[in-house]
């Protein structure tokens, strides 16, 4: 350990040049944008663009940003959902015995880990939505979907006019974050101790038993940390999917950035806005994580 | 994994021996079939993409793609935007590169410092870089600081790619700092060394090593998200790709070309990578 880091605390040297370096950036950043860019700083386009009024009945409606705030939700929220499903089923391939199940899952692991995630999912992009979409029919079936199926949808995620976009962005998501999740699961089996399996065994329990019984009820506590954070990544990387036209908080930045010509005021509001929501969750899952080990 | 329960031969007595094991594997469970499943799997894969393409109407035109990389005309060698690309990601790496590890050392010594304001300013521009999307860190830095600062495109994918990996190069840095044992650090302050000199002389040497494995890692990610800069028109690699379908609506050929050779780059990176971890593990 480094001892310099534990000895008392009081103002040093360092930190009067740390602070006047902070404050001569600042002044330096306020003094370019108000003096050389001559920038009119106008901070109501947030509260705009965050709510507005309904035209008919006045009442206060969710504007683009609390809108595509939402879509990034959702879309995070349904690709854990569907990446802990690929991802249980490739890690457990990946600790399988046999060799086939291993050679595909790291394959795939390895495919997606190696290519950059924006090449990635323009890539599946084309492939999903000139193929698979197709294949599945989403079309036809939400443009045929009755009034309640039709508001289901656009609660759980998104106005049916854009379901099929929106699938698109999930599946894209998923596969990407199947791969993260094919390995936190492969630790968490990986976690358990061998004694465990054997003392199943020996109890005659079969290969699947054990796995059912034994492994997977142990490996899931330990995976549910790694996913919890998982999470907080989706939230991150569904920025990419604005890239391929799928609106949400970034896609409607964008666009309100260029509308509106309030170009810092925007950018530094959602850097913000991303920021508080992923670390709020970090504290949030932190706190769970600590109270559940109290009660374990 | 636990014993196949057939496989251990139960001593009988008075029943019926169970079928003895036949000592030989059977073909179904030989290595080989294993990996020509796994073949025949991502053959058939293939050719459904293929296949599938085709029935809907795309023209696959694969022969075009070479000379994307380069031609040669008149005996002369031409580079096609794929290689000027993959140049301008290289540049932009090894800039970036530089610029993180600058970035993670200073990072991680303000973090080991005594000084309270050098571990909150380290605390926060850590905790904004992992709780952004990389994206929006991006079109941050090019919609205000690259104005403010006054510099162009290259140079904001550089300065945005450096900041973003520093938050994890300071990481890598300290936890190799903080891996040599506390003796050594008492040992040099008993024989009298300064703290730059314990630092130079005797903590960096023993963790530089333990680091570099982490580091060529980074640079992996780095060559990775050097990638997102496409979106503000920066030409490397994926914006060469972006271009060439604007102009061949090849989307499937180019894609996956790129990302062939991202593979590529990546790949041999990571066999670095194992390598250098093995050196590091053997001299434990």
């Amino acid at each position: 350990m480094n001892p310099y880091a534990e000895s008392r605390r009081r103002l040093k040297p360092l930190d009067v040049v740390i602070l006047s370096v902070v404050a001569a950036v600042v002044a330096f950043f306020f003094y370019k944008v108000n003096s050389v860019l001559a920038y009119e700083w106008d901070w109501s386009v947030i509260p705009r663009y965050l709510l507005r009024r309904d035209e008919e009945s006045g009442a206060l409606a969710p504007n683009l940003f609390v809108l595509g705030l939402l879509t990034t939700i959702r879309l995070a929220i349904w690709s854990l959902v569907l990446s802990a499903i690929i991802g249980g089923i490739m890690g457990v391939m990946r600790t399988s015995r046999r060799l086939f199940p291993r050679l595909l899952s790291r394959t795939y692991v390895e495919l997606v880990r190696n290519t950059p995630p924006l090449v990635f999912i323009f890539v599946f992009y084309f492939f999903i939505s000139s193929q698979i979409m197709p294949l599945l029919g989403v079309d036809a079936l939400v443009t045929d979907a009755s009034p309640v199926t039709a508001t289901i949808i656009e609660w759980v995620a998104s106005p049916p006019k854009l379901f099929e976009n929106f699938l698109a962005g999930v599946i894209c998501l998923s596969l990407f974050s199947g791969a993260y999740v094919t390995e936190i699961v492969r630790a968490g089996i990986q976690s358990i101790p061998r004694a465990q399996i054997e003392a199943g065994a020996s109890i005659g329990l079969t290969r699947l038993k054990i796995m059912r019984l034994v492994v997977l009820p142990q490996a899931l506590q330990r995976v549910i940390p790694p996913l919890a954070g998982q999470f907080i990544i989706l939230i991150k990387d569904s920025s990419l999917v604005s890239l391929i036209s799928i609106q949400e908080l970034t896609f409607y930045a964008l666009d309100i950035a260029v509308s509106t010509t309030r170009v810092f005021e925007v950018w530094i509001f959602v850097g913000a806005l991303y920021f508080v929501i992923c670390y709020a969750c970090a504290l949030v899952f932190d706190w769970l994580e600590r109270r559940g080990q109290v009660y374990r | 994994m636990s014993p196949e329960p057939t496989a251990s031969p139960a001593p009988s007595q008075g029943r019926t021996a169970p079928p003895a094991p036949t000592g030989r594997t059977r073909w179904w469970r030989s290595r080989a079939f294993d990996v020509i499943q796994f073949l025949v799997l991502g053959g058939g894969v293939v050719w459904l993409a293929v296949h599938g393409a085709a029935a809907m109407g795309y023209n696959w035109q694969w022969y075009r793609m070479p000379r994307f990389f380069w031609r040669v005309i008149d005996g002369e060698l031409i580079w096609g935007p794929l290689m000027t690309g993959l140049a301008v990601t290289v540049e932009l790496s090894i800039y970036a590169m530089v610029l993180t590890l600058a970035i993670g050392l200073v990072t991680a010594l303000l973090r080991m410092s005594d000084s309270i304001s050098g571990q909150i300013l380290a605390k926060v521009y850590l905790e904004a870089i992992r709780n952004t999307p990389m994206l929006v860190q991006l079109l941050v830095f090019y919609f205000v600081i690259a104005p403010v600062v006054g510099i162009e495109r290259f140079w904001t994918g550089v300065l945005c790619l450096g900041v973003f990996e520093g938050a994890f190069a300071s990481e890598i840095i300290r936890a190799g700092i903080n891996s040599v044992p506390r003796g050594q650090w008492e040992a040099s302050a008993s024989i009298g060394l300064k703290r730059l000199h314990t630092y130079r002389l005797v903590v960096l040497p023993q963790a530089v090593p333990l680091m570099l494995p982490p580091m060529t890692g980074v640079l992996i990610n780095l060559i990775k998200h050097s990638a997102i800069v496409s979106v503000i028109a920066v030409f490397e690699l994926t914006t060469e790709g972006r271009n060439i379908i604007a102009d061949t609506f090849m989307s499937f050929e180019v894609w996956l070309t790129v990302a062939g050779v991202y593979l590529v780059i990546t790949c041999s990176l990571s066999v670095v990578v194992g390598h250098l971890e093995r050196r590091v593990a053997r001299k434990d």
